[in-house]
């Protein structure tokens, strides 16, 4: 008996090993292959048999389109422009800055609903309409509205609508925060005589601090990686590394694979570093602070 | 007002006057928190929505002159796009997607949360290996992919290779695999948001019924369906429904991939408002397809709100219940 038991959760434990190995090369295999191709000459980005490891590896794609050293690249692939930097530059300060805004303002409407029900349960459902409506759906009345404020291809213009955009994630994920504090430190603070404002700056929002580093974490997530807002918004001006990105799709005649995949591994290290750092809140974020660890 | 709702039956004056300064100042607290929120929506998304009403009731497009002297129709645009088949296919095609979506993100979520909720050797790395795809930029997915599916790039060359059979599906130019395609990137791109929520699920379910359960002898098939799944219930509803919104949004890896193409394959509601309102510069028709999506999802969202509503109340409660047992 206990030797049967003791094979079957062997057999369990090993099929659980094929499982998560089988779908973890699933899931890490374009990934690889992104990488992989930004590392390879161009004859290699599109050969047949496909090439699986890149022999030799060179930085030619990444020196060309971060730096626009052109004498590392054949000129029929060349992009000389730096554009991907003034981009790097764009969606750095676009991202930090709406983010900064959602989370400050977000986490005082929060303390706000967690302490003094200043919204009720229903608005703060409604709330959520903000992230849930399709923005395609309002994209082209924005854009026309934007136009006549001057504020098409403006930076200003973005941070305004990504703040909006991610202030039901703000909102909802610092709630879920504050409601774990306990109360009775702002109780004692109010009798001492500070002031509700002195209570939210030096005593909730000290407290809650790492959750309010997972919070600006994710919500730069959401906006680094936005894409139908900045097509839409910016033109020439501003632009952000995912429109960037974009532009080197049908440009030309050739397929440049490499240079793309020497951008996508750019735009795309910074997210996955700060996914890892808040890899335990993700869910929390995801689910409006809904579903906790 | 606030001194009579008071309950001041053996409260001294003083006390209930304190009382109502104390109220009006959290009333003070609170609009002064809610008034520039109120502002902002009011100034940003009103105009919007005034803009989105006018352009649907009148003809304009960018060739012709100002906006605002555009010609009355009334309602001839709705009356055209719904009697639009593109844009009747244009629905299909969305419902399908997220709906398909949301179902492989589940289930595979699901699965992969199940065999890793209890602690085991490898946990750590499987975890960040699983949310990797999710952590990579929607476009980036896109241009990835087309340089993994093309027809003899390394996707279909593994698969050759690994089973000994020729299998050459052109994912992205036919037109009926492109929209299982971008299916199967979405699945790609989100199962992680599926797996954390259930992960984080089933790590917070209650311990004692399934204690009690495996003392009663239940298998683990029957402990999984008969106590798990039900207790489970709030956490894939919410994994559910807000898979499936942000499926209905996805724009990014449809259209940077295939733009909607071959022909009208991967036409989902998004990409063919895009394709109207800048690639036909039609922004009147766009506008009025714009206002008739934005109202179906204004009863769906509505519909979702409140089920999540429901369902948040049994998690607080399951939160609360195991706060309650340590």
């Amino acid at each position: 008996m206990a030797m049967t038991k003791s094979r079957r959760s062997r057999v369990t434990t090993i099929v659980r090993y094929v499982v998560l190995t089988l779908w973890a090369t699933v899931a890490f295999f374009p990934i690889y292959w992104m990488v992989a191709t930004s590392f390879k000459i161009d004859t290699q980005w599109f050969a047949w048999p496909p090439v699986y490891f890149p022999d030799p590896p060179t930085l030619a794609n990444y020196l060309n389109v971060w730096f626009g050293a052109e004498q590392y690249a054949q000129t029929q692939y060349a992009i000389s422009s730096q554009k991907p930097l003034i981009s790097l530059m764009n969606s750095t300060i676009i991202a930090t800055t709406s983010t900064f805004l959602a989370v400050a303002f977000g986490s005082v409407i929060a303390y706000g609903v967690s302490r003094y029900r200043i919204l009720s349960e229903v608005r703060m459902f409604q709330l959520l309409m903000l992230r849930m409506i399709p923005p395609i759906v309002v994209v082209a009345p924005l854009s026309l509205y934007y136009s006549a404020l001057g504020l098409l291809d403006s930076m200003f213009g973005l941070i305004l609508i990504y703040f909006l955009t991610t202030l039901p994630y703000a909102v909802w994920m610092t709630k879920s925060f504050i409601d774990e504090v306990p109360r009775e430190i702002e109780q004692a603070a109010e009798i001492l005589g500070a002031s509700r404002w002195r209570t939210v700056f030096e005593i909730v929002l000290p407290l809650i601090r790492s959750g309010l580093v997972a919070t600006f974490l994710f919500i730069l997530i959401l906006t680094w990686s936005e894409y139908l807002l900045a097509l839409i918004i910016t033109k020439t001006q501003v632009t952000t590394l995912p429109v960037e990105l974009s532009k080197y799709q049908g440009s030309t005649e050739g397929r440049v694979y490499g240079r793309q995949a020497a951008l996508a591994v750019g735009i795309t290290i910074p997210l996955m570093i700060v996914g890892l750092v808040i890899r335990k809140h993700l869910a929390r974020g995801f689910s409006f602070g809904m579903v906790r660890r | 007002m606030t001194s009579v709702a008071a309950p001041a039956a053996d409260a001294s004056p003083r006390a209930s006057t304190r009382e109502s300064s104390r109220r009006r100042a959290i009333q003070r607290f609170r609009w002064s928190i809610l008034a520039p929120l109120i502002a902002l929506i009011a100034v940003v998304l009103l105009p919007v929505m005034f803009l989105q009403l006018y352009f649907s009731l009148h003809q304009w497009t960018v060739y012709l002159g100002t906006w605002w002297d555009a010609e009355w129709v009334g309602l001839d645009l709705f009356k055209d796009v719904l009697s639009d088949p593109r844009f009747g296919w244009a629905v299909v095609r969305s419902l399908v997607f997220a709906t398909g979506s949301t179902i492989g993100c589940f289930v595979i979520g699901f699965a992969l949360a199940y065999l890793m909720y209890k602690p085991f050797r490898g946990q750590a790395v499987y975890y960040i290996i699983f949310i990797l795809p999710m952590l990579t930029v929607p476009v980036v997915v896109a241009y990835t992919a087309e340089m993994l599916l093309y027809q003899s790039g390394p996707l279909n060359d593994l698969i050759t290779r690994l089973s000994g059979i020729e299998f050459k599906p052109q994912w992205l130019t036919n037109p009926n695999i492109a929209l299982p395609t971008v299916m199967l990137l979405e699945i790609w791109n989100w199962t992680p948001f599926s797996f954390i929520i259930m992960l984080a699920g089933l790590a917070a379910v209650p311990k004692e019924p399934i204690e009690a359960a495996q003392i009663l002898g239940a298998s683990k098939w029957r402990i999984f369906w008969e106590v798990q799944l039900p207790l489970l219930r709030p956490v894939i509803f919410l994994a559910l429904v807000l898979r499936f919104l942000e499926a209905m949004a996805e724009f990014p890896k449809t259209w940077a991939l295939l733009q909607g193409g071959p022909g009208t394959a991967t036409e989902t509601l998004p990409v063919y408002i895009f394709l109207t309102t800048w690639q036909y510069f039609e922004i009147s028709k766009g506008a009025a397809m714009s206002y008739i999506v934005m109202m179906m999802m204004i009863v769906i969202v509505l519909a979702a709100i409140g089920l999540l509503r429901r369902e948040k109340r049994s998690l607080d409660a399951m939160y609360a219940q195991s706060k309650a047992d340590g």
